[in-house]
């Protein structure tokens, strides 16, 4: 490695014909963001307002977190191998849905982790003051509990986005044209620009998101910090 | 408080040391076992296998059938995704010194597409050798078998009939709509992507890269992808009854299996000792062992040994 | 019951020497990385903890390691380290550091004042503060990322599978490339147990570590 790798990289990169088409980074950029952001917002649907509600009213801790501890054990390509032919026999084809599947179940376990230890662990003594103040349950858990909660529950989801944005490489495996595929023609054709290509990307995109949160979660706690200064 | 932390140290750091050698010792009783006769070559055989089940079939073959007769060898399995281009940087690296190749691809891989190679195994094998010992700290080609297997361009039958495409000269005209599968090599490859244009001006450089063999021909019936290029010995194509386009301008040619070793591996008594197992391999028999591997799930391995016990090789 | 069913009880029988030696070879793989890992961690934490403006660029670069995509950085390191298992645990250990790294330090962070400045009252070193007392205390926290980061690697593992690394990923992936689903449910169901039985050996390990923990 070392120079002449870099130089590659550089020239790729700065071809324009490389960003152009079906097999051009933009596109394969656009396709990973696309199915990421797809598996996100399924996975949100699907864990946090069932880990919300579970932490509320305080039950399935055991049940869900024994799930959670499984479901993270999980090898996504697992996953993708076992439904890329079942993909193919029912119709919904190569690439996109088996990788959307592994994606989803990627980021389920983190999301739900942490949104149902963040609801269940808000201090009791604000849960119970606003009870007090008359809040019905849905109130609680909606005004109180998810707001108090809101740094760990986006932490979970910043874990979930930065492992689906890097597994998501992992679809080009199975036909998925994304950014993984860069990194799979580049080792097929030994062609390290390529390679180098795929990853940069990748990681690029991951420390996006990642700074992008990072400002999200200062925000939503920000009045948490704040305090009372004397 | 300290104790409690000394005593977790010390069980992790022994069990992660008793399984690390676990795990050195078993894989010192899995490499090739002494055999009666005492090993003839100095240098241990190091094979390396493509990521396609042919080649994990064959490098399993020559590395069985040259333990029983004295050598100590062993298979090395190059990855996903590895083909002929992960293979030279093996031999170059010296990670492996023995491949089982195809005479034609291997030849037009390493004269840059000059078009060299034609359907005479032995003048393609020769021509080959005239390139191999620039390769690394050389190579030279054995004597090539009669079996062949070479890229197969097919379609479904429903495709051929509704495009009208029975030949690869078809692809240039009928063929723009089609959706091509293939390996992630393929568009370095000169048999495939390359060479479709060069031969038969038919542009598929945007294909969809899948694994070998069976989720290319899964996606094909599925009609995920409408052409697919599988292996002229995968035993799918009569079984789903695919179309193989005709390659009517000799774009492919003598891709017998050859078996290219390091230099240094082919001291006196080792050509033969080659050549012997390669002698016994033919077309109709590599069909039959791939489809082991794809219909019946066979191991590799288990394979070679079937195939060599039928042939007294073993 | 066949090559085509779900799982092939007949394969599993016949390749019960393999999924064991397979086994052996995916623990190695899994602890060999953890404990490296956590021994430069523990390294990293402590220089952080002593001179805390490097705390966050060595995060940061941590944290860097760990956005590069697992099957990127293996594919890149082939060509120099190799085709063994050398590439798939610098791979491997470089992903458990941005895990450790953190959960180390906050644990000691999260050590309260009262204690550490008794410690410092009774005449202790930094060093001596460090190892005798606040990392004692910050054991919970430690073992919390290293039950994290010992589940994330069984997982990392079967990737290595791609790069002819064994351990279950050989199975997964061999499975993947004929379509076997028998091979891929063996390996991807015993990653999945392995990680299990290795969370629930370290919820134990922080029983028995931590006395003053239980009520």
């Amino acid at each position: 490695m070392g120079a002449p790798v870099i130089s590659l990289f550089w020239h790729f990169v700065t071809t324009a014909h490389n960003w152009s088409g079906r097999n051009g980074i933009s596109h394969r950029a656009l396709e990973h963001l696309r199915l990421s952001l797809a598996a996100m917002v399924a996975a949100a649907l699907l864990s946090v307002p069932v880990a919300a509600w579970l932490g509320h009213i305080r039950r399935g801790g055991f049940v869900g977190q024994s799930a959670v501890n499984v479901g993270r054990a999980i090898p996504s390509l697992a996953i993708l191998a076992l439904l890329f032919p079942l993909s193919l026999r029912y119709g919904f084809g190569l690439g996109f849905w088996p990788t959307f599947a592994a994606l989803v179940i990627l980021a389920v376990p983190p999301m739900f982790a942490n949104t149902y230890a963040a609801v269940r662990n808000v201090d009791p003594a604000v849960v119970d003051a606003s009870r007090g103040m008359g809040m019905k349950p849905a109130e609680v858990l909606l005004r109180v509990e998810i707001p108090g909660g809101a740094g760990l529950i986006l932490t979970g989801v910043r874990i979930a986005a930065l492992q689906v944005i890097a597994t998501a490489t992992l679809g080009a495996y199975v036909g998925f044209n994304s950014l993984g595929s860069f990194i799979n023609e580049g080792f097929g054709q030994r062609d390290d620009a390529k390679l180098l290509t795929g990853a940069v990307a990748v990681a690029l995109c991951a420390l996006s998101v990642d700074l992008v949160f990072g400002v999200i979660v200062r925000r939503a706690t920000r009045w948490q910090r704040k305090g009372i200064r004397l | 408080m300290k104790r409690s932390l000394s005593k977790v140290l010390v069980v992790t750091l022994g069990l992660s040391l008793v399984l690390a050698a676990c795990g050195k010792d078993d894989k010192k009783n899995d490499s090739s076992p002494t055999t009666a006769k005492a090993a003839k070559s100095s240098v241990p055989i190091t094979i390396g296998s493509q990521d396609f089940q042919e080649s994990k079939i064959l490098a399993e073959i020559y590395a069985q059938g040259l333990k029983a007769q004295g050598y100590t060898a062993s298979v090395k399995p190059l990855g996903a995704s590895a083909y002929r281009k992960v293979e030279l940087e093996a031999f170059k690296a010296g990670t492996i010194n023995f491949a089982p190749e195809y005479a034609a691809s291997m030849l037009e891989e390493l004269n840059n597409k000059k078009g060299e190679a034609t359907g005479d195994a032995k003048a393609t094998t020769d021509k080959l050798n005239t390139y191999l010992p620039t390769v690394g700290s050389g190579l030279v080609a054995l004597e090539p078998s009669d079996a062949v297997d070479t890229n197969a361009f097919v379609v479904t039958k429903k495709t051929s009939d509704d495009l009208g495409l029975t030949s690869l000269s078809d692809l240039a005209t009928k063929g723009k709509t089609l959706k091509l599968g293939a390996v992630a090599d393929c568009a370095t490859n000169p048999n495939c992507v390359p060479g479709l244009k060069k031969v038969y001006n038919a542009d598929f450089s945007n294909y969809t890269t899948l694994g070998a063999g069976q989720p290319i021909a899964q996606a094909l019936e599925a009609g995920a992808i409408t052409m697919g290029v599988l292996f002229s010995t995968d035993s799918t194509i009569a079984v789903k009854n695919f179309v193989l386009l005709k390659d009517d301008k000799h774009m492919l040619a003598a891709d017998n299996v050859v078996p290219v070793v390091a230099k240094a591996l082919n001291t006196a008594g080792f050509a033969e000792a080659v050549n012997k197992i390669s002698a016994k391999l033919t077309t109709e028999e590599l069909i039959k062992l791939n489809k082991q591997y794809d219909v019946d799930k066979a191991d590799p391995a288990v394979i070679a040994k079937g195939f060599l016990t039928k042939e007294k090789l073993l | 019951m066949g090559p085509n069913s779900f799982i092939w009880w007949d394969w599993v029988g016949r390749h019960e020497h393999e999924i064991w030696l397979a086994t052996l070879e995916h623990l190695r793989l899994t602890l060999l990385a953890v404990v490296i890992g956590l021994a430069i961690s523990l390294a990293l934490a402590a220089i952080s903890l002593r001179w805390r403006p490097l705390y966050t660029p060595l995060a940061g670069f941590a944290g860097f390691l760990y956005t590069i995509p697992s099957l990127a950085l293996f594919a890149l390191l082939l060509p120099i380290t190799g085709f063994n298992t050398l590439t798939a645990e610098i791979g491997l250990v470089s992903y458990t550091l941005a895990i450790f790294l953190r959960n180390i330090v906050e644990g000691v962070d999260s050590v309260s004042f009262a204690v550490t400045d008794a410690a410092d009252g009774m005449g202790y070193g930094l060093a001596r503060r460090l190892v005798t007392v606040e990392l004692p205390l910050a054991l919970p926290a430690i073992i919390a990322g290293l039950r994290i980061a010992t589940v994330t690697t069984v997982g990392l593992v079967t990737v290595t599978g791609l790069i002819g690394q064994g351990g279950y990923g050989a199975f997964i992936s061999a499975g993947l490339g004929r379509t076997f689903s028998t091979e891929i449910v063996v390996g991807g169901g015993l990653s999945v147990v392995m990680a299990v039985v290795l969370d629930v050996i370290l919820i134990a390990v922080e029983r028995f570590a931590t006395p003053w923990a239980r009520p």
